[in-house]
């Protein structure tokens, strides 16, 4: 019954969400957080809570070596497996993840399609959820979103991005920072991740259960892992 | 012998086959005296070139590629290492590459960055050693050294720096331009041993001015003093720049390059330079020991000879005097006459006879210091022990073996070569603990372990050359394991009481699953029910039980037996029969435990040109592979799976035809995990019918 506690402790329904499959098909998800603040953290603590349920993951990091991607995922396995004192099997996650790298200027939606087809044509690995993390926001990401969402939506996926803001810039009209906003209307869901004192907190910006007015949810700034208020 | 450690260089020459290595050692050794003829290679094509090296040490009388020869150069001492001609992660590969400060990366100015040099510079990386590059064959057809600079960077991701430009190419190779001192320089007499400087050749000379401004404009990346003197525009002096170099190189942000022919004797005594300015010294790297009281927790050594002496031995050989025990000291020093302890045996041992190897000769000396190399006689040891001062409890290699997880019959061809084997299985196994050997009971067969399909072959093939020893070897074989997944109880009667001296004894008790530990017992009977001087035979009738298990007749791992009753009899009960009876309980348990097949799953990363990465994840994914995770790197792309080591043989022919032979593998073995359900039926009616053929 442990795994389902944290099933039902996942990060979306935290912060208010019904169900954590929130984003449609084809649909995409965003954390924003200034450098540093733990998007990585956040996103992988989503993939676990998705990995768990048996639903297959693909994360692509655009920035990090797949060593390093790993160690975020052993660490947020050990940190659940010790807040919740459970025996699950790091070996039982493992098939259901799949960690793909790519240099920053070597990646594109095309590469990523045939990637993709690679792996599930000769049927070895069938993501459920995609996260995407160190690609940059400018404009020239918008213009390939849209292709990306046709992918996602034909491999019945959803995607999570890593959306790095910075410090200096101005919030747009809906809360959202500057160069995000522009981009805000292909995503369902957008979540950011803000620093106040010794505290990081976790604020729903757009795709939020209406019912709940202000979720308090914190991040441990030691582990980057979930904790309640 | 004066103890400078700061002129002390301990050195490997890394490189692909056929790319110069020998020529490059022999010219090493010519030009610092410590031979006084070349011998050439033979074979133009280069085919058999390493063969070649082996007739021709055969021929000198000399090993050149010893495990570790001493010569001397501009008053510093190098010790060269032999670095180990296979390229598989094995704990032999490890030990050497330990023992380097620094090394020389040989690559071919034709052939450029090949796979193998690859997985060289691999090895280098995960052993974080500081090495300088040397672009030989310069006077081949096709040469190209700023193509294989090129290549450096971008296959191998080095931040590879041109030391030097070559004055003519090919056939027309004659000198290189020094880009430090500016000046160009040849080499003139029969060996090249007279090195003349003269200016740089006019139509050189923009070329060498734009290459010198990259080469400092690179190397103030290391240096505040290069960087000042470039801001004020003062004069950039040679010392600037080499110690600006020297930083990059160490901490293995650059990669400075050279060029030249070995085989011309061209470039050679630069690349001496190099080695000395370039290169660590000892004290320039910090090595760890690891502390066995405390867990392994790494410890770092301190070079100071006062200190109590920590020293590694690495490499054993088969001199005429007995063995030999190549060793490096890291801590204190070794002297002759002192006693020390070797942390595997715990035996205490007095240093007879230390030497220092020359190329030819070996010459007795009285004491070895920390950061140097020597050899010892007459020590019973392997290859990898740790020496200590008496007191330490510290080790320069991890105390954990892996189990071996595949295995081979041998058989010798003739009676000369079943001499010569159990000769060549000696030695091996000293300098191997990953490779085993043993004689199958059942069979007779001499059956060799090991940690993968090459590391076996690597052995085959050393018995043919090193002992020429022919052996016929059979097909290899998984080592699979037995073990159970649930709890068990067992309640067994061992009764023998007709006729003769009665048998009688009563053992009850569970079996269950245990994790990271092969076998358990704990005794928990109360009130004598077995007597207590039984209680070791029943240890001893489960323990026999574990080496066939009942399923499938595979070694049974990770059970823990708890006995909480049993009943004995006055007369009838002893040893025997406790430990039959204590049988008959393991085989009575076992049935129900639900017992399982594991397998031997390897990690497997195949670097692959990215065009192929479609076809590789299928080759994988047919062999049950689960592929974890794909990088990419440029051209490149690193895959990374998880594979059954029974479906990974004849992995690399196929491999390569798939590939075009531009993909190569690294294995090892990761965990044991579960035979699938289909598989394990196949396994169990395989060993049905092989039990069928037996009889």
């Amino acid at each position: 019954m442990i795994k389902k506690d944290f099933i039902l402790n996942n990060p979306l329904k935290l912060i208010g969400y019904k169900t954590e499959d929130i984003i449609p098909e084809g649909g995409f998800g965003a954390v924003l957080a200034r450098a540093g603040v733990g998007k990585t953290a956040f996103l992988v603590q989503i993939a676990m809570s998705a990995l768990l349920r048996g639903k297959n993951v693909l994360h692509i990091s655009l920035d990090n070596p797949v060593d390093k991607v790993n160690l975020w995922y052993k660490e947020v396995f050990n940190n659940l497996v010790k807040q919740y004192k459970t025996d699950w099997l790091w070996e039982n996650i493992l098939p259901h993840r799949f960690i793909m790298t790519f240099k920053v200027e070597g990646f594109s939606v095309p590469k990523l399609e045939e990637r993709l087809t690679d792996l599930t044509g000769q049927n070895i690995f069938s993501p459920h959820m995609l996260i995407i993390d160190g690609l940059s926001f400018d404009e020239s990401t918008r213009k390939s979103l849209p292709d990306l969402k046709a992918i996602a939506k034909k491999h019945s996926m959803h995607v999570w991005f890593a959306v790095r803001i910075h410090r200096h810039e101005q919030q747009g009209p809906d809360n959202m920072p500057a160069p995000f906003s522009k981009l805000a209307d292909l995503f369902d869901v957008a979540i950011q991740l803000k620093p106040e004192g010794k505290e990081i907190h976790v604020r729903s910006l757009k795709g939020s259960a209406k019912t709940v007015k202000h979720p308090a949810l914190l991040l441990d700034p030691s582990t980057m892992m979930i904790k309640n208020s | 012998m004066e103890h400078d450690i700061q002129k002390v260089r301990n050195i490997g020459i890394s490189a692909h086959i056929d790319s110069g290595k020998t020529t490059i050692t022999e010219r090493v050794l010519f030009y610092t005296k410590r031979i006084h003829a070349i011998h050439d290679v033979k074979g133009k094509d280069g085919i058999g070139a390493t063969m070649d090296s082996m007739e021709l040490e055969k021929e000198r009388g000399i090993t050149i590629a010893s495990a570790a020869t001493y010569c001397s150069w501009q008053g510093y001492e190098i010790n060269i290492i032999d670095t180990p001609g296979h390229v598989d992660f094995t704990i032999e590969v490890e030990r050497s590459l330990r023992v380097l400060d620094g090394a020389i990366l040989v690559l071919c100015s034709v052939g450029g960055v090949q796979s193998q040099s690859i997985t060289v510079d691999m090895q280098m990386k995960r052993y974080k050693i500081p090495c300088i590059a040397f672009i030989n064959k310069c006077d081949r057809s096709g040469a190209n050294p700023l193509r294989v600079i090129d290549q450096l960077k971008e296959k191998l991701g080095h931040n590879a720096i041109a030391m030097q430009i070559p004055i003519g190419i090919e056939a027309d190779f004659t000198g290189i331009v020094d880009l430090v001192s500016m000046k160009a320089i040849y080499f003139d007499g029969d060996k090249g041993e007279n090195i003349r400087t003269e200016d740089i050749p006019e139509n050189l000379l923009a070329e060498a001015m734009e290459k010198r401004e990259e080469l400092i404009d690179a190397a103030s990346m290391y240096s505040d003093e290069l960087t000042e003197a470039i801001l004020e525009e003062k004069e950039i002096t040679e010392h600037l720049i080499v110690d600006a170099v020297r930083k990059g190189t160490l901490t293995r942000e650059m990669t400075p390059v050279f060029i030249g022919s070995a085989y011309k004797n061209k470039g050679v005594q630069p690349l001496l330079d190099a080695v000395v300015n370039l290169l660590p010294c000892p004290r320039d790297v910090q090595n760890e020991a690891l502390d066995m009281e405390k867990n392994e927790t790494p410890v770092i050594m301190d070079s100071n000879p006062e200190k109590p002496v920590v020293a590694l031995a690495f490499k054993l050989e088969d001199a005429q005097y007995g063995q030999l025990t190549y060793i490096r000291v890291y801590q204190g020093a070794l002297a002759k006459g002192s006693s020390v302890i070797n942390i595997r045996s715990g035996k205490k041992i007095k240093i007879g006879r230390l030497v220092r190897m020359h190329a030819d000769q070996m010459e007795d000396i009285e004491a070895i210091p920390a950061g140097y190399i020597g050899a010892l006689f007459g020590i019973d040891c392997i290859s990898g022990d740790t020496f200590v001062a008496p007191g330490l409890n510290l080790s320069m290699t991890s105390m954990f073996v892996p189990n071996p997880v595949i295995s081979l019959a041998i058989a010798p061809k003739n009676n000369e070569a079943r001499i010569n084997m159990s000769k060549a299985l000696g030695r091996f196994t000293k300098e191997d603990p990953t490779f085993r050997t043993y004689v199958d009971d059942e069979t007779n067969d001499t059956i060799i372990e090991g940690m993968g399909e090459l590391h076996l072959e690597v052995y085959v093939e050393r018995m043919r050359r090193e002992y020429s020893a022919e052996v016929t070897t059979g097909k290899p074989r998984v080592a699979y394991r037995e073990t159970i997944t649930r709890m068990a109880e067992f309640n067994y009667i061992h009764k023998k009481q007709t006729g003769g001296a009665g048998q009688y004894g009563r053992v009850a008790g569970y079996m269950e699953p245990v994790a990271d530990e092969n076998f358990v017992f704990e005794n928990k009977i109360v009130g004598g029910k077995i007597p207590s001087q039984f209680i070791a035979s029943c240890e001893k009738g489960f323990r026999n039980c574990l080496a066939k298990g009942p399923k499938m007749g595979f070694p049974v791992t990770g059970v823990k037996i708890v006995i909480n009753d049993g009943a004995s009899h006055s007369v009838d009960s002893s040893e025997m029969a406790f430990q039959a009876a204590a049988r008959g309980a393991f085989l009575e348990g076992y049935a129900r435990a639900r017992a399982v097949i594991h397998e031997p799953i390897m990690k497997v990363v195949v670097e692959t040109p990215a065009e192929f990465q479609g076809s590789v994840m299928g080759l994988l994914n047919q062999r049950r592979g689960m592929i974890i995770s794909c990088q990419d790197e440029g051209t490149l792309c690193a895959i990374e799976a998880q594979v059954p080591l029974v479906e990974m043989f004849g992995f690399s022919t196929v491999l390569r035809s798939s590939t075009q032979g531009k993909a190569q593998f690294t294995m090892e073995f990761a965990i044991y995990k579960q035979v699938p359900q289909s598989i394990a039926e196949e396994l169990i009616e395989q060993a049905a019918k092989e039990k069928k053929n037996a009889a």
